[in-house]
């Protein structure tokens, strides 16, 4: 990124923080996002009902399943995997109103999943509050074979499905949950510049 | 600004201080087509001095035969209204801009609830006839004064069946705003148009429960008010202009044969803003476009209804 430009897609996310008026809060988190969650808990609780729904992710994260049974007051639902929760939210969706809140914390390939199952019943992409939990890593779209690859760290990867190297773009796709990844030896085959990790 | 020149094919009285114009081209063309909500920039010549009023287009976005329009009778205003009802018959010429949308119904939404209050009916016809050809779930609550103001209903139960919903003030039926909205499916999209007060009270109540901003749309057109006279110095033209008190800052500005920027007149879309330089009293914001704060910092202005009290403005044109 250079001084005084951006790419307008990619998405800038705020910390947690209880949001009023609101009818029903909802807060959906995974992993890392469990230490937003917390430090929601540690802010004046709302009047209306809340409900917590998270996933731990204990081989590459903390797990705050324990922390948030003694911390969260009520509402509290604990998956064991990040599947297991988005199934669980598409179950319960249809119990939320208007004014319901959202907030979701967690990886930023968790976050877009969950505004998907939103999106699918109509809660737009400006109305949940979202943080950004414990790795940059990127889910990155091949723009040639059209996969898309989780967790990348490094600037220049290669594609899961087709292989090519591809550059890791700050273009963003809401729909896909993906940053943009494209050959970076197209024109010059086999001249890869420097491969760093900078989404640690 | 393109106009499109059209004649008064039919006026219809629909109510005793509403009338409904139908309006084909002069040239027997068929006229653009337009998405629900949209609405023209009627122009009127009134003894010598141009008017232009925002009228919402309510006819099917189907039929590109005719544009239709309806006018209530405002007494107390600048005179355009009573121009349409007393002038314009069957036959007149009218010149008409190109139709804009400034409501138009989400695609986004799973739901939509439409309020209207009075001749707020208008662009919700048009969009009606959108929701109907999409398949949209969709409920229509209507209010007006009393059996003899409910202007259009009949079309649009035929239009709308179950999801029409009538209040009529003076048989006592009212609307609650906080139990319109309450329990209202995640996806629900609430649309609204008619009276100042119906409408900021919708929307406060919306605020208060909890809805987002993104799902709420409204329109209101405002007509210029009258005021005092004062002085307008465009600092790029390097002229004074003196606004009368029954003119606006956009109307003095055409009548000295500039050509701002403008699109709706009604102070709803944004494209007159003017940036204000200095101003040696207030700005009265009539507008329903610029946020309370840039209101409050002043150096904004929407020239086709705002004003101000003072007795010299200084714009950036």
């Amino acid at each position: 990124m250079q001084r005084g430009y951006w790419i307008r897609s990619k998405p800038i996310y705020g910390s947690l923080v209880w949001q009023s008026p609101a009818a029903a809060h909802l807060v959906i988190a995974a992993g890392e996002g469990g230490i937003a969650v917390l430090k929601l808990f540690q802010q004046m609780y709302p009047r209306e009902p809340i409900q917590v729904l998270y996933a731990g992710q204990p081989k590459t994260g903390r797990d705050y399943a324990e922390i948030l049974g003694s911390t969260v007051p009520e509402g509290l639902q604990i998956c064991n995997s990040e599947a297991e929760l988005l199934e669980t939210l598409k179950t319960q969706l249809g119990n939320y109103h208007m004014g319901t809140q959202f907030y979701v914390a967690g990886p930023e390939a968790f976050l877009w999943q969950v505004m998907k199952s939103l999106g699918q019943v109509g809660v737009q992409d400006a109305d949940v509050h979202k943080e950004l939990a414990g790795t940059l890593a990127r889910p990155v779209y091949c723009v040639h074979c059209k996969t898309i690859t989780e967790a990348v760290h490094h600037n220049i990867f290669s594609c899961s499905h087709c292989g090519r190297k591809l550059f890791v773009r700050d273009h963003f796709s809401r729909r896909l949950g993906a940053y943009m990844g494209l050959m970076v030896d197209a024109e010059q085959p086999g001249n890869i510049p420097k491969i760093e990790e900078v989404y640690p | 600004m393109t106009t499109l020149n059209v004649r008064v094919a039919a006026v219809e009285q629909v109510t005793e201080l509403v009338k409904h114009f139908t309006l084909v081209q002069q040239n027997g063309q068929p006229l653009p087509r337009f998405s629900g909500g949209s609405h023209v920039v009627v122009s009127m010549n009134i003894n010598g001095r141009n008017h232009r009023n925002p009228y919402s287009l309510m006819g099917s976005p189907d039929n590109t035969e005719s544009y239709h329009i309806s006018v209530r009778r405002q007494e107390q205003s600048r005179g355009g209204s009573v121009y349409m009802h007393d002038q314009v018959t069957v036959g007149s010429e009218l010149q008409i801009t190109y139709p804009v949308n400034l409501f138009a119904i989400s695609k986004l939404a799973h739901k939509h609830i439409l309020v209207a209050g009075g001749i707020g009916i208008t662009p919700f016809m048009s969009q009606i006839a959108d929701l109907n050809r999409l398949g949209q779930h969709y409920e229509l609550h209507y209010a007006y004064r009393s059996p003899e103001h409910g202007a259009f209903v009949e079309q649009l139960r035929e239009m709308c069946g179950d999801r029409l919903h009538c209040y009529v003030e003076s048989e006592g039926q009212r609307m609650s705003f906080q139990q319109l909205l309450s329990q209202q499916p995640l996806g629900t999209h609430v649309y609204t148009c008619g009276p100042d007060a119906m409408v900021k009270t919708l929307l406060l109540t919306a605020r208060d429960m909890g809805w987002p901003e993104s799902h709420l749309h409204s329109e209101q057109f405002s007509a210029p008010p009258i005021g005092d006279a004062f002085v307008i110095s465009l600092a790029q033209s390097g002229i004074d202009l003196e606004v009368p008190g029954d003119m606006s800052m956009l109307e003095a500005m055409e009548e000295a044969g500039l050509e701002p920027p403008f699109l709706c007149r009604g102070g709803a879309c944004g494209r007159c803003e003017l940036e204000v330089l200095a101003c040696d009293g207030a700005l009265m914001h009539n507008d329903h476009y610029l946020s309370d704060a840039e209101k409050t910092a002043g150096n904004k202005i929407m020239p086709c209804v705002s004003r101000a009290s003072c007795q010299k403005l200084v714009l950036n044109i």
